[in-house]
């Protein structure tokens, strides 16, 4: 069973994540709240995907994904980030911080999992 | 699958957006104050607009979004240095984030016509827009430097960080890495009112690729700028070319400014991390309290048939281990206890706020300082405890602190001084404001008392000052000449003091005319215990809480008096006449005794009123575990709430103050 993490600093977020990925089968996720939390708890446990937000307090995501990059147990792991925009600029940046791709908020479920469904199976 | 509970995460997001909008409000408040941003404040602010914005649109609140859009566009350009701060624009972004506010209200509540809406923003845009022109120099300045960067609508784009500028931003080129996609630029015509992307909504070419609202790096086609060699269509870390590495090293060199920062800057508008904090619903919190109340109660049974065995080693055996217990549950109970504490803070920080409007619709200038703001408060009193303190600071703004002008000729300084302090003392918690403002006029108030019929002429002469000053809680009483929007027409003082009792606590005012008045609020730590005083009627026992409980006696003949028809009794204690209320012919119990004489008289007060309560005997005092009356029982006259005792049976709460109301 794939184990996600969700990093974002929204409660509202988080909880709309993991229900979708709840419903569509998944029912192993855990919560960060920052990059910081969300680093320290990817330390603590590995997952097999991370779902994370960019614009966060304390350490965003993009931040996030250049230290977990460095760790040899997120060297492939898939990381799908959640932006507002979807603009080149964010293409580009999430493409150098090494993340694996993006979801537009909002967001439907089926979006979501279709997204979290592709990246698992590579 | 289905889809989202809109309503829930509505709900959520309220809450979400109280909570920014309150570090917004402080973010400003103390900018116009300083007259100046620095760049981690516009960051702050810059990231809070921009969570509104994402996850109203999240919650189908499109509106809002589309507003919130605009504000942050407007911060953007604050950050990325297009525009620079200047001393009216914390005011302008004030009144934004209000309109944002009085949107978000409206849309919610689905009462937001487009009309409004598009009037409202319409509004907004044109002062936000105004100072684009006032710094027009520094923009033609700027688009000398990068013309030929210039977008078809002649305006500057600069990119952000996080793309903040959603659709448009593929028309320009700040961009420090210079992945830049040709193929997306298109013009900002067709995208650029779109900045909070609904899927769709998005226009085919600009997004061919990416109808599905999600997308991987590495099958992106952007990947056309000559700046780098983008063979790898994977975006793994190992796999990164030089250049996007120093690209990395940048965002790293960022991220140790902002942490830099962060460490100077007040922490005062930082939300802490909450990597070590989880959020629970205050329910959850009450619940365990309940099972706690229920270990106390378990625990007082067990004690009570101890008491009763008959062998005396076994029984005293048994009493030491239950002492054990009794202390762990105390330290169970003060530790869920502390869970519900917050700061005092989060009280204080929705005042600047109000008084900086206030001040403002007043025309007067008010200097507003708080202490205490580590004091803890139980988190269920908040909600009781804000309307009063507003009101409070409301009056002392509108009816307190005088003009400058007359401050001047008073020989005072030009503004006023509104303090708010909050300390804990004797287990009780103290809230203080205080004005330097014109007092209160106490011969207004008497007068108006008079008039109103809330005392007599023979009361009238009796009175202390202090207790003059207290009738300003009295129904109906506002001295003011003219009624203000602010704080209204004397309807609030007295739901200040009823509002303030149902918290169990006391309000008092002290006020010296030109000099200004106190008010102090005494209340209880926590709404979910009180000391009480069981007193008996007959068969029946009650409790009745300590806080209200002025003075006790079994009176003599001479001190009562029949009143009316011989209808109503009073007692008579140092000149004074107190009304006495039977307690057993409320709550319908036949008494041991039905002289006055033979029983006990409890005097109990609110703020302008007192009475006498009859009663049986005084049984024990003790602490007691409140338990909220069933729904079907909320009427009960006279009673306020329920508890368990330790030998297992229900006591219930009198409410005094619902006893006086008839009376």
């Amino acid at each position: 069973m794939a184990k996600i993490l969700i990093v974002d600093d929204s409660n509202m977020l988080r909880d709309m994540v993991k229900y979708a990925l709840n419903e569509g089968g998944y029912p192993d996720v855990t919560e960060a709240v920052d990059g910081v939390d969300g680093l320290a708890k990817a330390r603590a446990t590995v997952f097999d995907l991370i779902v994370s937000d960019i614009n966060m307090p304390n350490m965003n995501g993009f931040e996030m994904i250049v230290e977990l990059r460095k760790l040899p147990a997120y060297a492939k792991t898939p990381i799908l980030t959640l932006t507002t925009e979807k603009n080149d600029d964010m293409k580009a940046k999430g493409k150098a911080v090494g993340a694996t791709g993006w979801i537009v908020k909002p967001f439907v479920p089926e979006q979501l999992l279709k997204a979290v469904g592709i990246v698992l199976s590579r | 699958m289905a889809g989202f509970d809109i309503n829930k995460y509505r709900q959520m997001f309220l809450e979400e957006a109280e909570e920014i909008f309150e570090t917004i409000d402080t973010i400003l408040l103390e900018a116009e104050e300083t007259n100046s941003m620095d760049n981690e404040t516009i960051n702050s602010l810059f990231r809070s607009v921009h969570t509104l914005k994402g996850n109203s649109a999240s919650v189908e609140l499109a509106l809002f979004a589309a507003l919130a859009h605009e504000i942050e566009f407007f911060m953007d350009r604050l950050r990325t240095g297009e525009l620079s701060f200047e001393e009216s624009m914390a005011g302008l972004l004030i009144e934004s984030i209000d309109t944002l506010k009085e949107i978000l209200e409206l849309e919610l509540s689905d009462e937001l016509e487009q009309g409004y809406y598009n009037s409202t923003k319409c509004a907004l845009l044109e002062k936000l827009d105004a100072f684009s022109e006032e710094s027009h120099e520094v923009q033609i300045l700027i688009e000398h430097q990068v013309e030929e960067q210039k977008d078809d609508f002649g305006l500057l784009l600069p990119m952000d960080e996080e793309g903040a500028f959603g659709p448009i931003s593929g028309t320009v080129e700040v961009d420090a890495f210079g992945l830049f996609d040709d193929e997306e630029t298109l013009p900002a015509s067709e995208v650029s009112d779109d900045g909070f992307g609904f899927f769709d909504e998005e226009t085919p070419e600009a997004v061919a690729a990416e109808d599905d609202g999600f997308g991987f790096f590495d099958d992106e086609i952007p990947i056309s700028s000559p700046k780098i060699e983008d063979d790898d269509h994977f975006g793994f870390f190992d796999d990164i070319p030089t250049s996007v590495e120093k690209h990395i090293d940048e965002i790293k060199i960022v991220h140790d400014d902002t942490v830099v920062e962060e460490a100077k800057s007040s922490k005062k508008f930082k939300p802490e991390s909450a990597s070590n904090s989880i959020r629970v619903d205050l329910s959850k919190i009450d619940g365990l309290m309940n099972n706690i109340g229920e270990l106390v109660i378990a625990h007082s049974m067990l004690t009570q048939y101890t008491s009763t065995m008959e062998d005396q080693k076994i029984k005293s055996d048994l009493s030491e281990r239950l002492d054990l217990i009794d202390r762990h549950i105390r330290e169970l109970q003060e530790s869920v206890m502390s869970v519900r504490m917050v700061p005092m803070e989060t009280v204080f920080s929705k005042f600047p706020k109000v008084i900086r409007d206030t001040a403002k619709s007043l025309n007067k200038k008010i200097d507003f300082r708080h202490t205490g703001e580590s004091v803890e408060i139980d988190k269920a009193m908040i909600e009781g405890l804000t309307d009063p303190l507003m009101h409070i600071v409301r009056n002392a703004m509108d009816h307190g602190i005088e003009t400058p002008e007359v401050r001047r000729k008073a020989g005072k300084h030009e503004s006023g001084t509104l303090m708010m302090s909050a300390e804990q003392a004797n287990g009780q918690m103290i809230i203080k404001i205080q004005d330097d403002g014109g007092g209160i006029n106490l011969t207004r108030v008497t007068a108006k008392a008079l008039e109103n019929g809330v005392i007599d002429d023979h009361q009238a002469s009796q009175m202390t000052k202090e207790e003059k000053a207290m009738l300003i809680f009295a129904p109906g009483l506002s001295t003011a000449e003219a009624v203000t929007a602010i704080s209204g027409r004397g309807v609030g003082m007295d739901v200040v003091m009823s509002n303030i009792k149902k918290l169990g606590g006391t309000v008092k005012v002290d006020t010296e005319e030109g000099y200004g008045s106190t008010f102090t609020i005494a209340l209880p730590l926590t709404l979910a215990i009180l000391d009480g005083l069981t007193i008996r009627i007959g068969a029946e026992q009650f409790i009745l809480p300590l806080s209200v409980i002025i003075e006790s006696l079994n009176p003599e003949a001479q001190m009562i008096k029949q009143i009316g028809d011989n209808t109503s009794e009073v007692l008579m204690l140092r000149n004074e006449f107190i009304p006495v209320v039977r307690l057993h012919t409320i709550f319908n119990v036949k008494p041991d005794h039905e002289k006055l004489t033979d029983g006990l008289l409890i005097v109990v007060r609110s703020a302008t009123q007192k009475i006498a309560l009859f009663v049986d005997e005084f049984m024990n005092q003790q602490q007691f575990v409140i338990k909220p009356l069933d729904r079907n029982f909320r009427n009960a006259h006279g009673i306020g709430g329920a508890t368990v005792r330790g030998d297992g049976t229900i006591g219930l709460i009198i409410d005094t103050m619902n006893i006086m109301n008839k009376y």
